[in-house]
């Protein structure tokens, strides 16, 4: 009992990083319709941004990721405005490449640029746990956990209540409409795209505290926002919540009581079973 | 004779939306009916329901003596029904007359197998539409009349016996209408039943054996074109769209 | 191919690379073997893919069936290569025949998503099972001379290419670019859509599992994170794409430039090797979208503008 208690707290504090990690692919997914395939290496920057932010500035991981959010953002936006949006009324298989090609690029240029060692930021109470009914909680994964959280319904409420997400929420449905509102649908990209990168950063800060970084980690990481992403749906951050809660719970789960090799079998087999059921994800609309 | 086509209590349903509402009617073997309505009365619709691209939620689709409501697209066009799509839509990485061409490999009984025979027919039929000299452009290359010939042609290719136009007029001016309503004489005179959507009032009324009025999703009047057109049920239908109702002025 | 010079020198070049392992270095004719099988695998990908419009990311998945089903045939069961061969590809078409009808319904990045994550399946499965090793693998007979293998290689990318020929100028094949151009509207003009894309799934699964199979008996030994390596799947996918999907010898080219140029570089540090894809790749998608086939075909036309056209049409 204690056993499927433990696997369930894990599971769900995975689960809310899972769930960040996701948020950006699928924002810029849902709203841009452009899949990034490049989304992991994303993570995998914002990662090493916090890592060197800590261990070369001392600066406490959880204050250096917002400045690796900004770092990221500023990132995305140039990205997009100068390079993805060259092809973006090209067949979604251009995009799909280009961020490819994107993936290849910001990943060898990472091997050089940090070599391929293995990272981890270990702030001074990185071993710091506590019990919580007989489950052990790591401190860094708690805290971490609350940050996805928090940051995911920020989006959603940014998306929902604000003037300027309801403008990108706009441009998503109908370009020329929102250019009839005065809305420039160049900057609303970039904007959008530059929040992504800015959510893959910020997921990747909390993963380099949580487990460890090297250049590599960018494709699985991709992968996993996929399922993650597919099976919440494109529609709201609150489905991704759902996706990464899903996700994080299966994976522990399998991990538990079948075995810690069979955690990929699980976790692409939801993603099949999901895109051959019900290709909308769990929450998505069904036309 | 036996009608082509019996259309019995059709329904269909999206969420929340009835879109069609026990619609029947009869199509008799080369016949030309006009399918009239004001917009969103289900017109294209109901042409999706009869060509496969949607399943009816309720009632029968009898054609030639045979229930295809269960048939996919692909089984009804092999059985000799062939439409034009309102969105037009070449295949824009091949040329013109390979457009059609797949029109005539794949059409009414299977199609001819050879892909030789094929284009012979597909020069044939862009002839007939009055293309022929575009036929080796690339097909997204064709501007906005050529490119109605274009899916009249892809359609004919398929050699249906029952055609299915979904406003195959709109945007043409005088001269082009005068020839798209003789190419679909010509063609209802080769014995194709006719099933046509339109805007261009002048334009069916002349063209149309028949008329049927769609309103909200229901028959509202089916007849003799100049009978139906003074039916003040019909005249109401389009009234609060603008005044004058019966006579809309090619765009 | 109808100009028969052309043909001529089609036939000119194939015997050319038959002759090579005789006269070059085995260092070459090793090279030249991944260079042909890379080949091979980009026609297999270019009738799914290229053709029909589906962005496999499941030949892999094939490619791995037809290495194990070949080594197992031959360490389990003791058949001969030829027989292992066929097994392996018996095995890929089932599977692109059961699992082909529900993957294909999904439409663009759905497809390709779902068949990565079934790579990954099936790579995790494998390597839990028994009868494939495990995680260790399998070590097949070994059987010493690449000249054999090489002149397979060839053979395949030859055969592959023939029946990309046949696919381009037959009924088949315009049901597949109509299927690829606009699924819908194929579909009521008679293409029976399922069916067809199936076919080209199991076709494309054939191919890549011979492959697999050559490849598995030549290395003599394999294991699952090789033998599913999605990596393989996405070299296929941009050899074709840079050589010109939807295309004959698109793939063919493709595969032997970028094979050549990657050769070349990673005699220099592999690292800057990949960075050079990565660099090429966001080149040539942003500037040459329709691949280096049709490059060639509208150059003479356009000269320079060319790449400039294709940035104004695409970008927002």
């Amino acid at each position: 009992m204690d056993l499927l208690w433990q696997g369930l707290v894990n599971g769900i504090l995975l689960g809310g990083l899972y769930a960040l990690m996701a948020l950006g692919l699928a924002l810029v997914w849902g709203v841009l319709n452009i899949v990034n395939l490049s989304h992991g290496a994303f993570i995998m920057l914002g990662g090493y941004a916090c890592y060197y932010l800590f261990s070369g500035l001392g600066i406490d991981p959880f204050v250096a990721m917002p400045i690796s959010m900004a770092a990221l953002f500023a990132f995305g936006y140039l990205l997009q405005r100068h390079l993805i949006n060259l092809v973006i009324r090209a067949p979604m298989f251009n995009t799909l490449l280009l961020t490819f090609g994107l993936d290849v690029v910001l990943t060898y240029s990472a091997q050089i640029a940090f070599s391929a060692d293995f990272r981890t930021i270990n702030p001074s109470y990185a071993g710091a746990h506590f019990t919580w009914l007989g489950a052990t909680v790591p401190l860094v994964r708690l805290i971490a956990f609350a940050i996805a959280i928090a940051l995911t319904l920020l989006l959603w409420l940014f998306l929902g209540r604000t003037k300027l997400g309801r403008a990108i929420r706009a441009t998503a449905q109908n370009l020329v409409a929102a250019r009839l509102y005065g809305v420039e649908p160049r900057s609303i990209y970039a904007l959008t795209f530059a929040i992504g990168a800015a959510l893959a950063g910020g997921a990747g800060a909390l993963y380099g505290v949580v487990s460890q970084l090297n250049p590599y980690i960018g494709v699985s990481l991709t992968a996993k926002s996929f399922v993650i992403a597919i099976i919440g749906g494109l529609e709201s951050p609150l489905g991704v919540i759902a996706g990464g809660m899903i996700l994080g719970l299966v994976e522990s789960m399998t991990s538990l009581y079948i075995g810690p090799t069979y955690t990929d079998v699980a976790s692409f087999g939801i993603l099949v079973l999901v895109l051959i059921v019900r290709p909308t994800g769990l929450f998505g609309r069904t036309t | 004779m036996e009608p082509i086509l019996s259309v019995r209590r059709l329904t269909k349903r999206f969420a929340g939306l009835t879109a069609l509402s026990d619609v029947s009617f009869e199509l008799g073997r080369g016949e030309i009916l006009g399918l009239i309505g004001p917009n969103g009365a289900g017109k294209t619709t109901l042409v999706n329901l009869v060509s496969g691209a949607f399943r009816a939620s309720e009632g029968e689709l009898v054609f030639e003596g045979a229930p295809i409501g269960a048939l996919p697209p692909h089984r009804r066009a092999k059985l000799g029904i062939g439409r034009t799509f309102q969105i037009m839509r070449p295949f824009p990485g091949l040329t013109v007359l390979d457009n059609v061409a797949v029109g005539a490999l794949f059409g009414t009984g299977g199609g001819h197998r050879q892909l030789a025979i094929a284009r012979e027919l597909a020069q044939q039929k862009l002839e007939f539409v009055g293309l022929a000299h575009r036929a080796d452009r690339p097909a997204e290359a064709l501007g906005g009349p050529d490119r109605k010939r274009l899916e009249l042609a892809k359609a004919l290719a398929m050699n249906p016996r029952l055609l299915l136009l979904d406003e195959v007029m709109a945007g043409l001016n005088l001269a082009e209408l005068e020839a798209v309503i003789a190419i679909i004489r010509k063609v209802r005179d080769e014995g194709v039943s006719v099933l046509v959507i339109e805007h261009v009032m002048k334009a069916i009324r002349s063209l149309s054996d028949r008329l049927l009025v769609l309103h909200h999703g229901e028959k509202i009047a089916e007849g003799e074109p100049q009978r139906v057109l003074s039916d003040p049920t019909v005249v109401e239908a389009y009234l609060g769209r603008r005044r004058g109702a019966d006579e809309e002025h090619p765009r | 191919m109808k100009r028969p010079l052309a043909r001529a020198g089609i036939v000119a070049a194939i015997v050319v690379l038959a002759g090579i392992p005789w006269l070059a270095s085995p260092s070459i004719v090793q090279f030249g073997i991944n260079m042909l099988l890379l080949a091979a695998l980009a026609q297999g990908w270019n009738i799914i893919g290229g053709y029909t419009g589906y962005a496999s990311f499941g030949n892999s998945v094939f490619y791995g069936l037809g290495s194990y089903g070949t080594a197992i045939a031959m360490l389990r069961w003791h058949l001969p290569f030829g027989v292992g061969l066929a097994l392996g590809a018996v095995i890929a078409i089932a599977f692109a025949a059961l699992f082909g009808r529900a993957v294909l319904r999904l439409r663009g990045h759905y497809f390709a998503i779902c068949t990565l994550g079934l790579a990954q399946v099936m790579t995790a499965i494998v390597s839990n099972l028994e009868i494939t090793g495990r995680n260790t693998g399998l070590v097949l007979p070994l059987l010493r001379g690449d000249v054999l293998f090489y002149e397979l290689s060839l053979s395949l990318v030859v055969v592959a290419t023939l029946i990309v020929a046949w696919i381009a100028r037959s009924r088949f094949g315009y049901g597949l670019i109509a299927i690829r151009e606009n699924e819908e509207a194929a579909a009521a003009m008679g293409v029976d859509t399922t069916r067809y894309k199936v076919l080209a799934f199991s076709l494309s699964a054939a191919i890549s599992a011979l492959a697999g199979g050559i490849h598995a008996y030549w290395i003599t030994f394999i294991d699952p994170v090789s033998a599913f390596d999605i990596g393989l799947n996405v070299k296929m996918i941009i050899v074709t794409v840079f050589g010109g999907p939807g295309s004959v010898l698109g793939p063919v080219l493709g595969a032997f430039v970028l094979s050549a140029i990657s050769e070349v570089l990673s005699t220099e540090i592999s690292t800057v090797a990949g960075l050079f894809f990565g660099a090429v790749i966001v080149v040539a998608v942003v500037f040459m979208p329709r691949g280096v086939a049709d490059l060639i075909r509208r150059f003479d036309k356009y000269r320079w503008r060319y790449f400039a056209e294709n940035v104004r049409a695409n970008r927002l």
